[in-house]
């Protein structure tokens, strides 16, 4: 029991000291919120509450979790994600955030994410395992990998560099960075591959080939460069067009350019630039600062060369003779090249008056040239004797039949000539101007013949042959074609080349002519000047005799044409004009002519034309009668014409004297006998029809009648009453015959040649078959008509 | 009567088994150890709730009770004296607390400033005996008499706040 109470009492001090334990104090929730919020306003208390409300934070606080909280999530936090997990307005977030980044050197605020120094590091150390392992790395790999700015990246990692990460950055690019040993892999390789190169190699392509980083292999390539491990040089830069060129190439390249300096004399700028040599030119002047080489088109030549070209220039001039540069010089030089080389040797030796270039590599001498001027000298007097001989056969007129034989000849030179040019110039096109002369040659001659018949006169000297320089208008007397010249030469100047001797030839041409041209006039002076007045005064006489009777002929005639109307008379006169008149105008232009040195052998060949150029050359005094003379063969009366006539006569020193009657008799006789003897001969029924008509004319009336065919039925009517009925019968039934056959001849052969009178009827047809024999009947009749009045008018005299 | 805070309160509070009064000399010590037990336990909880309002203490034999109970009304603490014998017939017959400073001032009251407790009380006493015991009297008898009588008082004025009171308690 005791115990029991004893238990009471300490149970009743327990209960006592319960009682007076301390209270727990207690503040219900919405007193607590009252009393914070109070004191926040009153900014007694720094705190902030949690977006849900339920508890209250102190900066601190928020630092401190935000802390807690960038280290647990290893170093790197998203404000977002921070903003969630503290559960704090997004505000404070940030600005907290942004006081830690800004009071703390080893956080930082990026892209809205706190990343501090152990997250680097370890970023760094991670970047450098993989650098490691890849010997490369690049920054904007590194970007994409972890989220984050490339400037930032590049700045951390750089300062990390050689710390925590093993390697390099690029120098020149800075989003690259590099292991040592990447580099030092590289740089063996880089090493390796440009040891290796023996020719120029763009590096732009080794990069491709072999995939080296750029700027790397630049700079690893300018240090190995200058630091002479390797033997070389880069050209052109940091750029695509980079090329590394070995020494060893270089070296090569300079051996054997010296070496064939050296052999040869000479190099081609083709054969440096095949051997990679981009500007061949200076490279050479580079190269060979101290030697004096001479810079051609397409290579240079060095001194050696030079000096044996001067030297065999110098010996052909001083030996008077030729040299051909050809063989000394290298096969490769272009004719251009050789020409400057040759005119170059030339300048230095002073020999450019006295030698001159045939052939584009042939040097001659003036010397030997005027030596072979001096081969021809005999045969050029020869020629000129024998020319001054010939000169009235080469006078005027292509018509002539023995001109014929001439101009075919010239024409068949000109023609080999031209192929002989033709050949030349394909052979030689576009290889320099100078063999240009050999087009030019064809080309002149060519419009040569094609102005021939435009002047006859000026040029009618020059038949025998083309000449070269006949632009110039002087009448000359070529001396030889240049492939005569070209024969010659090469009879006595053995051993030239063909084409050297054509282009002497050439050159010789000129001077040849113009020299022949001397020799021709002193020739033709010391010729003609003795025997020309006999023979002047001889021919004088005959042409005085032949003009007068032709002047008396034509009055004759003229007087025979009053028998006829007025029309027939002025076909009769035309007639008369254009026969006989023409004759005696050309009579006398001849002679005219022969004074100027350019008359014709036969003077009925001259033509309108060559009659009005050769007047153009008379002496004005002459020139304007006979002029006029020359007018009234156009005209229609011959009245114009005779007294034209006399006036030129005058003008020329004729005596026209007017024919007597014994001497129009012993006229009229000879035209009768003549015209008998011609009726004798024929056989052609229009020409017998024609010629009886005319016969019993002038046996009708005394009067001599020049008429052409057409007039003859008028010559017949003009008969009737004149003669016996059945004579005039006769005629005029052969008469109808003549005409029935020329109709039908002219049908039969269908116009071609109706216009011609006096044509053979060989393809008659039938109908004029029967026709033929009645005029082969009739036609000793006729004949008798005349031929025995003839005889009866005979016996009458 | 109770709200539901004290019919917590009032649940955690261990039931007492002995059946033994004062007279009872034998089974009152363990009567006693038992009430003991329980208003230990309920001014633990009381406390730990931030819930203390009284203060009591026994005699020798634990038959007398006195000590102090308060209220804290507009933040304000009004603290009155209390003092109640254990009846004989205990635990058949609650006790009969008394609040003597506030005698006269309210009906609920009988002579002497007895708390009036028969009308709700007593029912739920008699139906508990003898599990119920003196901690189950304070929390189910006077908390909520006090808790209905004390702001009815204040506000007509018969009971005063005097200052230092709370300091004289202590």
């Amino acid at each position: 029991m005791a115990a029991d109470w004893e238990e009471i009492r300490r149970l009743a001090a327990d209960f006592q000291r319960a009682q007076f334990a301390d209270t727990v104090q207690r503040l219900s929730e919405r007193n607590c919120i009252e009393i914070i919020s109070k004191l926040v306003q009153e900014k007694k208390l720094d705190v902030v509450h949690t977006t849900d409300g339920k508890e209250y934070i102190t900066p601190a606080q928020i630092s401190r979790e935000i802390r807690d909280e960038l280290y647990v999530h290893g170093g790197r936090i998203n404000i977002v994600d921070l903003q969630q997990i503290i559960n704090v307005d997004w505000v404070h977030v940030e600005s907290r955030a942004n006081d830690i980044a800004k009071s703390d050197k080893g956080v930082q605020l990026v892209l809205g994410q706190l990343i501090d120094d152990t997250y680097l590091d370890r970023l760094a150390e991670e970047v450098n395992d993989k650098l490691q392992e890849a010997g490369l790395i690049t920054i904007s790999e590194l970007c994409k990998n972890y989220d984050l700015p490339g400037d930032f990246l590049t700045e951390e990692l750089s300062k990390r560099l050689g710390k925590l990460i093993q390697g390099e950055m690029d120098q020149y690019n800075r989003g690259v960075i590099f292991t040592p040993a990447f580099v030092a892999r590289h740089k063996a390789r880089i090493r390796g591959l440009f040891s290796g190169i023996t020719r120029p190699t763009p590096v732009s392509s080794m990069i491709g080939v072999f995939g080296f980083q750029e700027h790397l292999l630049y700079s690893v390539l300018e240090e190995l460069v200058n630091t002479g491990r390797l033997k070389g040089s880069v050209v052109g830069g940091r750029q695509d067009k980079a090329v590394y060129i070995p020494d060893i190439y270089a070296r090569t390249q300079n051996t054997w350019v010296d070496s064939f300096l050296q052999q040869n004399g000479y190099l081609e700028f083709d054969a440096l630039v095949r051997l990679g040599i981009p500007d061949p030119p200076t490279y050479i002047k580079k190269r060979f600062k101290s030697n004096k080489l001479l810079f051609l088109r397409a290579a240079c030549v060095g001194k050696t060369l030079v000096d044996q070209v001067e030297a065999s220039v110098e010996e052909a001039v001083n030996s008077s003779t030729w040299t051909d540069i050809q063989p000394i010089l290298p096969s490769c030089l272009t004719d251009e090249d050789v020409g400057m080389l040759i005119s170059q040797a030339m300048r230095n030796t002073n020999v450019h008056s006295s030698a001159r270039i045939l052939g584009g590599t042939v040097v001659v001498s003036e010397k030997f040239i005027s030596n072979c001027l001096t081969l021809f000298d005999e045969a050029m007097q020869q020629k000129a004797q024998k020319e001054v001989k010939n000169n009235p056969v080469f006078l005027i007129s292509e018509n002539d039949v023995k001109q014929a034989s001439a101009l075919t000849e010239s024409s068949a030179l000109s023609k080999k000539e031209k192929r002989e040019a033709e050949r030349r110039k394909k052979a030689t096109e576009g290889s320099g101007s100078v063999k240009a002369g050999g087009g030019g040659n064809a080309r002149e001659i060519r419009i040569r013949k094609t102005k021939k018949k435009g002047r006859k006169e000026e040029d009618s000297d020059d038949e025998t042959g083309p000449s070269q320089q006949n632009r110039s208008k002087q009448t000359e007397a070529p001396f030889m074609a240049q492939e005569e010249i070209v024969a010659v030469l090469e009879e006595r100047v053995s051993d030239c080349p063909e084409e050297i001797l054509s282009e002497l030839a050439e050159h010789l041409v000129r001077p040849l002519n113009k020299a022949y041209q001397e020799v021709l006039r002193t020739v033709f002076m010391s010729s003609s000047s003795s025997p020309s007045g006999a023979n002047k005064k001889k021919s004088m006489k005959d042409l005085q005799e032949e003009i007068t009777n032709l002047y008396n002929n034509i009055r004759l005639f003229e007087k025979g044409t009053k028998f006829f109307s007025d029309e027939t008379q002025v076909h009769i006169s035309k007639h008369i004009l254009k026969t006989l008149c023409t004759d005696v105008t050309n009579i006398l232009v001849n002679f005219l002519a022969a004074d100027l040195m350019m008359s014709a052998e036969n003077p009925s060949s001259i033509t309108t034309e060559v009659r009005v150029k050769i007047l153009s050359k008379l002496s004005e005094e002459t020139k304007g009668p006979l002029m006029k003379l020359h007018n009234s063969l156009n005209g229609k009366a011959i009245e114009d014409f005779l007294t034209n006539i006399e006036s030129c006569a005058e003008v020329c020193g004729f005596m026209l004297k007017k024919g007597d009657k014994k001497r129009e008799r012993q006229a009229l006789f000879v035209h009768r006998h003549a015209l008998t003897e011609q009726l004798k001969e024929t056989e052609d029924p229009a020409l017998v029809l024609h010629l009886t008509s005319v016969l019993l004319f002038q046996a009708s009336t005394n009067c001599m009648l020049h008429a052409p065919g057409r007039c003859v039925p008028q010559i017949i009517g003009t008969l009737t009453g004149r003669i016996p009925t059945e004579q005039q019968q006769l005629l005029s039934a052969y008469q109808s015959l003549v005409v029935k056959q020329l109709v039908s001849q002219s049908q039969s052969k269908k116009q071609e040649e109706a216009g011609e009178e006096a044509n053979k009827e060989e393809e008659q047809d039938e109908e004029g078959r029967s026709v033929r024999t009645q005029l082969i009947n009739l036609m000793p009749q006729v004949k008798d008509l005349v031929l025995s009045q003839k005889k009866l008018s005979v016996t009458e005299e | 009567m109770a709200d539901d805070a004290t019919r917590r309160a009032v649940s955690q509070i261990p039931l007492l088994k002995t059946h033994a009064g004062p007279r009872d000399r034998s089974l009152w010590p363990l009567r006693l150890k038992e009430e003991y037990q329980a208003l230990i336990k309920f001014v633990e909880q009381n406390k730990e709730a931030d819930n203390d309002w009284f203060r009591l203490e026994s005699n020798a034999d634990g038959t007398r009770w006195t000590g102090t109970c308060w209220f804290i009304h507009d933040l304000l603490r009004y603290e009155f004296r209390l003092e109640f014998d254990v009846p004989v017939t205990y635990p058949d017959t609650a006790p009969e607390v008394a609040v003597p400073e506030l005698d006269g001032k309210t009906a609920k009251m009988y002579r002497g400033g007895k708390i009036c407790l028969t009308e709700h009380f007593a029912p739920l006493w008699a139906r508990n005996a003898p599990r119920f015991g003196l901690a189950h009297l304070m929390a189910l008898g006077l908390g909520p008499w006090l808790a209905v009588e004390v702001p009815d008082l204040i506000s007509k004025g018969l009971v005063v706040h005097k200052e230092g009171q709370r300091e004289t308690a202590e």
